[in-house]
């Protein structure tokens, strides 16, 4: 993975000293609220319905072990001994104070962390895979890129001030675990056999109120031009991005009024002037960041057969078979660690959790870990002969659900429990689902199954791409939820697609029933092993319509 | 004392600061004196791009098309006067100013010295940090074409 090097070292210092002294002005009544707002924003600091939020930078969501312990003594330290992971492969502490915020940045910077542009409407963390690098369908790891674009839009001079936040997520595999159809920019990286490392890249995708699904506007872009083409999509929106309207002023709306042939027009000729100016990649620093993330040795391991551990142990098969992914090097596996355990908050995890995960990492692994977008940890790389002893461990720890990709594996925001933009409670409808199907032969029978819950348009729960999408919804001045069908992210090399509302919202406590009835249609009319979003295409949203509204009336 | 009469001039690097009038676009010529004053959301151009003094005003100080339009007068029209920001401006991000080309800033609170240090702790606002990763108008190049990476 990338480490520092004294460069990094000095500007990420630099930017801890910069906010203690903005915050210390603060205090001292000499920066207007309305302007410290925005520069803490840009370190990281929310303020939500009940206390400030921390949301430190994961960049792509790969962690050390050293990192997580440090999360973990944070945790403890200044929060209340758990954090939260993110949709966007962050870390989020609920509880810190705000004059405390330097100190905790300070710490981080100590293990080459931050908190720097994890809010506020500037280029956020870039997000990608949580299997890059070892996933078995991937043709490239998208981290040096990731990389490359992290350290181009920190501090960028010209766009630090956009008309609203601005995301970008990258994958280098067939199946797009980054969802880069609903981002501000995707990116897909490859290598083709002439030109080398390229990036076909799509624009304006996103979820909150006006969902939208990202548009290609270029193909095939030579890895050299990444930055300067990035910048010419920057300059384009950070010009004519709507700025009288918040809910108007994300880049799809203005991909949309200006076209995808028009808004690709623009930039084109922009990157004009830019193409082969300084910003161009030069190959010494393509191949200085490539060599963070080459493979690791691997020490062949003996071929070995699960075969009779997972006879013996029927949950061990199981969450074999729902947690455990191929990894590109034989005799190795990734491992996803489920945070989603009935009656904890979906990607709550408590320090001691963390320090479990961290010496996990350490013990079968290379010491590394990553943060998924779907709020679970993974282990890269497991033996495979050493799986059941991990999973031991991680029952043990309450991190050992077999239920990763099903119905149990929500996405859920952290709702009306926390934030105070939130139409609804998200947490606790989370819970009451978990409860309702708590058989999980019942869930495994079902198969693969997002279920994404959002307090409100935000939509940091995603809920526009979950199979099943659930949106908290104000009506009257009560909690009511919107459900919607079909969304998909982009996985199993299936086109992304966002969902369709099924009709009227329902109130919180008849939810769970609702998802029962839209799941009896389901196996009633599925075929073989089809999956719920397969059988949805197939016979569309009225057989489930007709169900849910005729036994409901 | 209101806010406004506190305002002062500053300068962001060695150029001193002219005392020419700024007027607004429709009421300047190329080829007189006068400075142009401009909106953020002008298209920039060769013509505009004469006069010897330019201030861009912010609607609000978060509002970036300013940086883009200083980038633009600055790398693309050839734009060499004096380059002053006005509106609402401040001592926070005067930092993204210098190093998207402004040459001086109207600021409406006096808590900047002339050398661009905080009055009250001495801090420097104009440049926060001693380097950084990208290429500016201030800086042509990348940080990966100037200094050996990786140490
Ligand atoms: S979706 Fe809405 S309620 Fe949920 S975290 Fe985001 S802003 Fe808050």
């Amino acid at each position: 993975m990338y480490r520092y090097d004294t460069f990094d070292r000095q500007f990420v210092n630099e930017r801890v000293a910069h906010y203690r002294e903005q915050t210390e002005r603060y205090l001292a009544g000499e920066i207007p609220d309305e302007e410290f707002l925005q520069l803490r924003l840009r370190n990281g600091l929310y303020v939500q319905r009940l206390a400030p939020m921390l949301r430190v930078a994961v960049p792509y969501g790969t962690l050390s072990s050293e990192q997580l312990r440090r999360l973990a003594h944070i945790a403890r330290h200044w929060d209340r001994g758990y954090g939260h992971l993110s949709t966007r492969q962050n870390m989020q502490f609920n509880w810190p104070e705000l004059a405390e915020v330097p100190d905790i940045l300070e710490s981080l910077a100590e293990v080459e962390m931050h908190a720097i542009q994890t809010s506020g409407n500037c280029i956020r963390n870039v997000t990608t895979d949580q299997f890059a690098g070892v996933a078995s369908d991937e043709s490239l790891d998208p981290r040096p890129y990731c990389e490359l674009l992290r350290q181009w839009s920190t501090n960028h001079p010209e766009f630090d001030w956009l008309p609203r936040k601005f995301k970008i997520a990258v994958t280098g595999a067939s199946s797009d675990r980054a969802a880069i159809a609903v981002h501000d920019i995707g990116l897909a990286v490859y290598r083709h056999t002439d030109s080398g490392v390229c990036f076909d890249v799509y624009v304006g995708g996103g979820q909150g109120r006006t969902p939208a699904v990202a548009q290609l506007i270029r193909q095939g872009l030579p890895v050299q031009h990444l930055l300067t083409y990035t910048e010419a999509i920057m300059r384009v929106y950070n010009r004519y991005g709507r700025r009288d309207n918040k809910y108007k002023a994300r880049i799809k709306i203005l991909v949309k009024a200006m076209t995808a042939e028009g808004f690709q027009q623009r930039v084109d000729e922009e990157w004009a002037h830019l193409k082969d100016s300084p910003s161009t990649l030069t190959e010494g620093e393509i191949e200085r960041m490539e060599a963070f993330f080459r493979p690791h040795n691997y020490p062949a391991a003996e071929a070995f057969d699960l075969g009779g551990e997972r006879l013996r142990d029927q949950q061990f098969d199981r969450w074999v078979r729902t947690n455990v992914t191929e990894h590109k090097v034989s005799g190795y596996a990734v491992v996803t660690l489920s945070t989603k355990i009935t009656g904890v908050p979906p990607g709550d995890v408590s320090d001691a959790q963390m320090e479990a995960v961290a010496d996990w990492a350490d013990e079968f692994g290379f010491g590394e870990i990553r943060i998924s977008h779907d709020q679970n940890f993974v282990l890269p790389d497991v033996p495979v002969a050493r799986l059941s002893e991990l999973w031991r461990n991680a029952c043990e720890a309450q991190l050992g659900a077999a239920n990763a990709g099903l119905l149990s594996d929500m996405i859920c925001c952290p709702g009306g429990d926390y934030c105070s933009l939130a139409n609804a409670k998200s947490i606790p409808l989370a819970e009451a689902i978990q409860r309702r199907f708590d058989d999980y032969d019942y869930q495994y029978d079902l198969g693969s199954l997002d279920i994404n819950i959002s307090g409100c348009m935000n939509a940091c729960g995603h809920h526009h791409v979950g199979h099943i999408g659930i949106l908290g919804v104000d009506k009257k001045g009560a909690e009511f939820y919107q459900i919607s069908l079909g969304g998909h992210s982009g996985e199993h090399g299936l086109a992304a697609s966002l969902g369709q509302i099924i009709g009227p919202s329902f109130s919180r406590a008849t939810v769970p029933d609702v998802i029962a009835r839209i799941l009896d249609v389901f196996v009633a009319q599925r075929v073989e092993e089809e999956t719920f979003l397969g059988c949805f295409r197939r016979i569309g949203m009225e057989p489930f319509k007709q169900q849910v509204y005729e036994r409901a009336a | 004392m209101p806010l406004e009469e506190l305002g002062m001039i500053l300068a962001l690097n060695d150029r001193t600061p002219s005392e020419r009038a700024m007027v607004p676009q429709a009421d300047w010529a190329a080829d007189g004196e006068d400075g142009l004053l401009l909106a953020v959301d002008v298209e920039p151009s060769e013509t505009l791009a004469q006069a010897p003094l330019i201030g861009v005003e912010f609607p609000a100080f978060n509002d970036g098309r300013a940086l883009s339009l200083a980038v633009l007068l600055r790398t693309r029209f050839g734009f060499t006067g004096e380059l002053r920001a006005v509106g609402d401006v401040r001592p926070d991000l005067l930092h993204y100013l210098v190093r998207c080309g402004f040459d001086s800033a109207e600021l409406k609170s006096n808590a900047v010295s002339a050398s661009g240090a905080l009055v009250s702790t001495g801090f420097n606002v104009l440049a926060p940090y001693r380097d950084n990763y990208q290429a500016s108008v201030v800086e042509s190049e990348p940080a990966y074409r100037r200094v050996r990476r990786g140490a």
